[in-house]
């Protein structure tokens, strides 16, 4: 019984914890399958490399990668409320000490940031952040394991070699139009 | 009765004069803490484009681990920078407003001008705070007046650095007004 009690008080300071984390997966869980947008899951498989050909430390920067998020409102003429409303919620997110924002381009009526969580040796998360009045926004995630300057770097020439599968982006191409 | 009616009066009148001056000490505290400068009020408006780099981002530009020399040289400079803000506009009233912050901003904060050129109807103006030694710079802010024609610019940077290693970087960077800048780290030396 005491062992019962003990494991539900532990459950509880788990979850507890979970829902301070910051809430920007609950915003793609919570909106991934409204109207008006658009969420994908992206795999490194996208990147289609040939892993026989990356040195030790390509492989390395490869692995601290493990996946991509991506929720896009596309904005029309009539959903401009919900387009201003989701807009703050995210920036709203964003706001929080955990995402660090390293860079921000924009007027008031478009922008871009980009943002990070963790530390700088192991970041855990990075945050691009787009919009503009006549398309919507998107918010992409990369998610990976103790990613560092040096690596993203390293991945950078990686991606120039690659031939990236795009298929895995067309949902994103009404966005765009 | 009436007595300790004004009793409480009072009383309320202490608790909210300390609520004040928490509220302001918070907010004093925050806004330096976030290291906002007074130009930030520019960013997200219409018509004026904003640049902002933080110095978390000059942080990891650092520590990229290069071979390459001129990278190495590039990390070395970007450590040594905080922030950086630019500002540009074609509207006129936007501009005229940035150039009231700019001269506001030049009255109290201690900087010297370092350059003024004018050339094809547009003016630039660099100023620099200077540090422990003379090439030495804590911020750098250079003013571009578009009059109408031109696009107006506004840029500050702000950290502990060269001005001679900055020509290198703006020249890398594509900032505007780089060709200025060179110039000034060569009247320096």
């Amino acid at each position: 019984m005491k062992v019962f009690v003990f494991i539900a008080l532990a459950f509880s300071l788990f979850l507890g914890s979970c829902s301070n984390e910051p809430s920007l997966q609950k915003f793609f869980v919570e909106n991934a399958e409204k109207k008006d947008f658009i969420a994908l899951d992206i795999s490194s498989s996208i990147l289609n490399i040939d892993e026989a050909k990356l040195s030790v430390e390509q492989k390395a920067a490869l692995t601290s990668f493990d996946k991509m998020n991506i929720i896009a409102f596309k904005s029309t003429p009539k959903n401009q409320a919900t387009y201003e409303a989701e807009k703050l919620k995210i920036n709203g997110i964003l706001k929080d000490e955990a995402y660090q924002q390293l860079i921000k381009v924009g007027s008031g009526k478009d922008g871009a940031s980009v943002s990070f969580v963790g530390t700088d040796d192991n970041i855990k998360e990075f945050i691009f952040y787009a919009n503009r009045k006549e398309n919507g926004f998107a918010v992409v995630r990369v998610t990976g394991d103790k990613m560092n300057p040096t690596n993203v770097m390293t991945l950078l020439t990686v991606l120039q070699k690659s031939k990236i599968n795009l298929d895995q982006l067309k949902p994103l191409e009404g966005l765009m139009k | 009765m009436k007595s300790t009616i004004h009793e409480y009066k009072k009383n309320n009148f202490k608790s909210m004069s300390k609520k004040l001056i928490l509220v302001i000490a918070l907010v004093i505290t925050t806004n330096t803490f976030f290291g906002q400068t007074v130009f930030d009020k520019f960013d997200n408006q219409d018509d004026i484009t904003a640049i902002m780099v933080n110095k978390k981002m000059f942080e990891l530009m650092g520590k990229i681990d290069s071979k390459d020399k001129d990278a190495k040289e590039l990390a070395n400079l970007v450590k040594k920078l905080d922030n950086l803000r630019v500002f540009v506009t074609a509207n006129d009233k936007k501009g005229d407003e940035m150039k009231a912050a700019t001269d506001k901003y030049l009255k109290t904060a201690n900087l010297d001008e370092l350059m003024r050129i004018n050339e094809k109807g547009k003016s630039v103006k660099i100023y620099v705070k200077s540090g422990a030694s003379d090439s030495q710079v804590k911020e750098l802010l250079m003013f571009i007046e578009g009059s109408g024609k031109e696009e107006t610019v506004l840029m500050s940077l702000t950290g502990n650095f060269d001005l001679d290693e900055l020509s290198a970087l703006t020249e890398k960077m594509n900032l505007p007004g780089r060709a200025e800048l060179e110039k000034a780290g060569k009247g320096k030396k």
